[in-house]
């Protein structure tokens, strides 16, 4: 289960006051080109805006994961002759750098279906506690309308005036036999 | 008053029009004309292949094409991972191999083997690890909590 990384600030007070106005308003004015620091902008990502979201359906991002240190440099001094020069453990950790998380460990299945779950079932108890507590507490009777010989009294009426008689209720009823029309024509 | 207002709006309209109507008929002319399956693996071994592709329109290209409801040929994924050396990110490299061998989906078993059979010389060309090799086929770190960062 992805989620949008949060990522930390960077440090503010070292960057002159103009600098940092040019980069809080880089990208509509959020301020989101100062809270990456000096991570390197490098694509489209999913939506232009620089943040690091690893998914299947965009799997490269806006920018590199991690900042640059001075350790990530002299590798990537490396990266630039024959890769097979390069140790298994410089290419991790160059991978490292660009991305937070493999496939198969954004992938991997989390047991955060309990808590969705747990939620959903939460807000379907309370909704039902309501219901209840509004039925027996804060309604009153229902109105006399709703009696059973009103109600047929209502039809009765219905049936009479002729209520739509081409599809709908007086459409059913013979007014030759006086009863209602047998269900199989 | 409604009339100034629609005037308006109509010459905005016809200058908006104006400016993208060559893109248009770009989009349109793809309709009619079905483009085959080699057509399209061309098309992409052409567009990595290019001359002084950078990491930005790499990265457009393989995240367009890992969107796409396609298992990518090799000849791509190969096209794919030239380009990623000459701009010098093997990280490119790896995530590619990833999202390749991710977009198999069920298929794993059968049309991964045959990917990499048919990569494989480029990869040890290259340089580049399997993702065997570096042992992302599994979870390897669990990500830690961004409270506790």
């Amino acid at each position: 289960m992805s989620a949008l990384r949060l990522i930390p600030r960077g440090n503010a007070r070292n960057l002159s006051q103009m600098l940092m106005m040019g980069r809080r308003f880089a990208s509509g004015g959020d301020g989101i080109r100062l809270m990456i620091g000096d991570r390197e902008v490098v694509g489209y990502g999913i939506n232009g805006r620089p943040v690091y979201l690893d998914s299947t359906d965009c799997p490269f991002p806006a920018i590199r994961y991690r900042e640059v240190t001075p350790e990530l440099c002299a590798i990537r001094e490396k990266e630039l002759g024959d890769w097979k020069k390069l140790s298994l453990d410089d290419k991790k950790m160059l991978y490292r750098h660009s991305f937070c998380q493999t496939f198969v460990e954004f992938k991997y299945f989390t047991p955060e279906w309990k808590i969705c779950l747990g939620v959903a079932l939460w807000l379907v108890a309370i909704a039902l506690g309501l219901t209840m507590l509004l039925k027996t507490k804060m309604y009153g009777e229902m109105p006399e309308t709703f009696e059973e010989e009103r109600r047929s009294a209502q039809l009765r009426r219905m049936i009479q005036l002729q209520i739509n008689p081409i599809t709908g209720i007086s459409s059913k009823w013979c007014y030759g036999e006086n009863k209602w029309k047998s269900q199989v024509d | 008053m409604l009339s100034i207002t629609a005037r308006n709006l109509a010459c905005a309209l016809r200058g908006s029009l104006v400016g993208t109507s060559s893109r248009v008929a770009a989009v349109r002319c793809l309709h009619g004309t079905e483009e085959s399956a080699e057509e399209f693996d061309k098309r992409y071994e052409k567009y990595f292949s290019r001359d002084g592709i950078d990491g930005w329109e790499i990265r457009k290209g393989m995240n367009d094409l890992l969107g796409m409801d396609l298992v990518p040929s090799p000849k791509i994924i190969e096209a794919g991972l030239r380009a990623t050396r000459r701009v010098n990110d093997i990280a490119l490299a790896i995530r590619w191999l990833e999202g390749c061998k991710d977009k198999c989906g069920d298929q794993k078993a059968t049309l991964y083997p045959y990917l990499l059979e048919k990569i494989t010389p480029t990869l040890q060309e290259l340089g580049i690890p399997t993702i065997e090799e570096l042992g992302y086929d599994k979870p390897e770190l669990a990500l830690k909590s961004v409270y506790d960062a």
